[in-house]
C-alpha cells in the first residue's frame, strides 16, 4: 500500500468483481499516483501493472456487454412482482 | 315604501315606541360598514361553488395599474363581473385580455372591502374556444407550481454510473424500442427493468403509477439490483393524447419518485406537466435514454487516453532511472576505493621521503646533534604518519557517501561471479552459474536457474 493505494497484482477474481465505474476510478488513481511521482522503481512498475489489469478489465466489459432488459410482471393476488428476461429481439 | 303603518311617520324616533324584534335588549343592531362587509366578504369566501369558479363572458373595459395589475370587467347581455389579475398572474398567462373578446377565465371570487365590491381573482385566463384542456392545464400547472413541485432547487442529480435503470412506458409502439436501442448502443452494461403502462386514454394514469409504484420497489435492493433511475417515455401526440402526463397524480408520483426521473415524452415542442416535475427533461424518449447513461465511445476514448498517459510515465520514470545509474556509474568509476587510496598513498610518501630527505640534510650539516635530531625525526615521522592516516579516514568518509553501498540502500544490486566480476549482461551467465548478489546489508549466493535476454 502507497497513499492507501494498493499496489499488489489484481486476481481475476477480484476483477470480475470490480464493476465498471469502481475499476475506471481505480485506473484514474492510478495514473494520477504514477504522474505525482516519487515512487520507486518496482513500485512505479507494480502500479503500471496493476493499471493495465484494470485498464483490460474496463475494455473488456465495453467490448463484451450485452445490454439485459426484463420486464416486471405484477404478482397475482397481491404478492410481490417478478422479472423476467425479454428476449433482445422481442424489443427489436 | 308602501307598506300601511298606522303609527306616526316618527314613532322609531320614540325610544319607547316600537319593539325591535331582532334586538330585544333595545334598539336594533348597528354594524359599521367595515363590520358589515367583513361579514359579506366571510359568506363568500367560505363559499365553496365560489373558490374555484370558471366562468366565460366578453372582455368590457380594461386597465392596467401603476403596480401591473390589471383591472377588467367581464359581462354578457345580463350581467358584469369586475375581474383583478394580479401581476404576477399577468406575467405568467401568455394572452392579453382586450375589449370585446370573449375568454374564459379561472379564479376565485372575494371581496375588496375598500370599494366594497365582490371581484373575481383570476390566475387563468384564455380565449373563449381555446379548449378546455389548455385552461384546466395552466390552472394545474398554477397549482403545482405554487406548491413548489417543479422548482429547481427539488431537482436531483441524475447518477453517474447507472447499474439498472427503470422504465416506464407503453408495451407497444416505438418508444420501448428506440429506448432500448440507445442503451443497447450508447452504454449496454446497464440493466433495464421495463414497466409497461399505458400511455393514452382516460386509464392511463392509474396504470403509469402502478408501473411507478412496481419500479419504485425496485429501488431499495442493497445488492446493485436496486434502480438507480427512472425514465418514463411516450411518443408525440397532441394535447389530448398527452394528458395522462398532465394528471395530477401522475405529476406528484414524478415529483416523488425515490429515484432521479428522466421524462421524454413527446417531440420536442410537446411539454407535458411531467416533463416539469421530473428531474431531467429530455425532449424525446431516445433523447432521455442518451441523457440516462454514459456514453460507451466516451469511455473507450478515456480509456485510452489513460493507457497512453501510463505508459508514457512508466517509460519516464524507467528511463529516468537508467540515466541516473549511468551517471552514478561514471562517478562510482572516478572514485573507485583503489585509486584513491593509491593516489593518498602516493601523496603521503611524497611527503616522507621530503621529511626524511630534509632531515638527513639536516644530519649531514650537525653531526654533534646527531642523536637529538635523530630522535627529534622519528617524532615527526610519527606524526607525518599520523596526519596521513587522518587523511586516509576523511578519503574513506567522502568516499562512503558515494559508493555503490549507499546506491544499494535504494534497492539496487551487484551481481558478480565468484572471481569478482560484475555481471552486466544476462547472456554473459550460463544455467547453473553460482554468482553472488551483494545487497546493502549482505549477499546472497544464488544459482542461475534460467537465462532471459531481453536485448531487443
Amino acid at each position: 500500500m502507497t497513499d492507501g493505494l494498493d499496489a499488489a497484482p489484481l486476481t481475476e477474481a477480484e476483477l470480475a468483481a470490480m464493476p465498471f465505474d469502481a475499476a475506471l476510478a481505480e485506473y484514474q488513481a492510478v495514473v494520477a499516483r504514477l504522474e505525482a511521482g516519487g515512487l520507486p522503481l518496482e513500485l512505479s512498475i507494480a502500479l503500471y501493472e496493476r493499471g493495465v489489469a484494470l485498464d483490460g478489465h474496463c475494455s473488456r466489459l465495453l467490448a463484451d456487454a450485452e445490454l439485459r432488459v426484463q420486464r416486471l410482471v405484477e404478482g397475482s393476488g397481491g404478492s410481490a412482482p417478478t422479472l423476467i428476461d425479454l428476449d433482445p429481439g422481442d424489443s427489436a | 315604501m308602501t307598506q300601511r303603518d298606522d303609527r306616526p311617520w316618527d314613532a322609531w324616533l320614540r325610544p319607547d315606541s316600537v319593539p325591535d324584534e331582532t334586538s330585544p335588549v333595545g334598539g336594533p343592531r348597528i354594524r359599521s360598514v367595515g363590520e358589515l362587509t367583513r361579514v359579506v366578504r366571510d359568506r363568500l369566501r367560505g363559499a365553496s361553488e365560489l373558490r374555484d369558479v370558471w366562468v366565460e363572458g366578453e372582455v368590457g373595459q380594461v386597465s392596467v395599474s401603476a403596480a401591473g395589475h390589471a383591472y377588467l370587467t367581464l359581462k354578457d347581455a345580463s350581467a358584469q363581473l369586475r375581474c383583478v389579475i394580479f401581476r404576477d398572474e399577468r406575467a405568467r398567462i401568455p394572452f392579453e385580455p382586450q375589449t370585446g373578446l370573449k375568454v374564459v377565465v379561472h379564479g376565485r371570487i372575494d371581496v375588496f372591502e375598500q370599494q366594497g365590491a365582490y371581484q373575481l381573482y383570476v390566475d387563468a385566463l384564455q380565449p373563449a374556444g381555446y379548449g378546455d384542456l389548455a385552461l384546466r392545464l395552466e390552472a394545474l400547472r398554477a397549482k403545482l407550481a405554487a406548491e413548489g413541485l417543479f422548482e429547481s432547487a427539488r431537482k436531483r442529480p441524475l447518477p453517474d454510473w447507472p447499474r439498472t435503470i427503470g422504465l416506464a412506458t407503453s408495451e407497444t409502439g416505438a418508444v420501448l424500442h428506440d429506448v432500448v436501442q440507445v442503451l443497447r448502443r450508447r452504454w449496454p452494461l446497464v440493466r433495464v427493468v421495463f414497466a409497461p403502462c399505458l400511455v393514452q386514454g382516460d386509464t392511463a394514469p392509474a396504470t403509469i403509477l402502478g408501473a411507478l409504484r412496481s419500479l419504485a420497489r425496485w429501488t431499495d435492493l442493497g445488492d446493485g439490483r436496486a434502480i438507480d433511475l427512472l425514465i418514463l417515455a411516450r411518443g408525440g401526440g397532441s394535447l389530448e393524447d398527452l394528458w395522462p402526463f398532465n394528471d395530477e397524480r401522475v405529476v406528484r408520483a414524478v415529483a416523488a419518485f425515490p429515484r432521479p426521473v428522466v421524462v421524454g415524452v413527446g417531440h420536442e415542442s410537446d411539454v407535458t406537466l411531467a416533463d416539469f416535475a421530473a428531474d431531467v427533461r429530455a425532449a424525446t424518449p431516445s433523447v432521455a435514454a442518451e441523457l440516462a447513461v454514459p456514453s460507451r465511445d466516451d469511455l473507450s476514448a478515456r480509456l485510452a487516453a489513460l493507457h497512453r498517459r501510463s505508459d508514457a510515465l512508466v517509460a519516464a520514470a524507467v528511463g529516468g532511472r537508467r540515466r541516473s545509474l549511468d551517471t552514478e556509474r561514471r562517478a562510482l568509476d572516478a572514485l573507485r576505493p583503489a585509486a584513491v587510496l593509491a593516489a593518498e598513498r602516493e601523496r603521503l610518501g611524497l611527503l616522507l621521503d621530503r621529511a626524511t630527505d630534509a632531515l638527513t640534510g639536516r644530519l649531514a650539516r650537525d653531526q654533534a646533534s646527531l642523536e637529538r635530531l635523530r630522535a627529534r625525526a622519528r617524532v615527526l615521522v610519527d606524526i607525518g604518519v599520523q596526519d596521513a592516516r587522518a587523511g586516509i579516514s576523511a578519503a574513506q568518509a567522502s568516499l562512503a557517501a558515494l559508493s555503490p553501498f549507499a546506491t544499494l540502500e535504494r534497492g539496487y544490486a551487484i551481481v558478480r561471479r565468484p572471481d569478482g566480476s560484475v555481471v552486466r549482461a544476462a547472456a554473459s551467465s550460463g544455467v547453473g552459474d553460482a554468482l553472488d548478489v551483494r545487497l546493502a546489508d549482505g549477499s546472497l549466493d544464488v544459482r542461475v536457474e534460467r537465462v532471459r535476454d531481453s536485448t531487443p
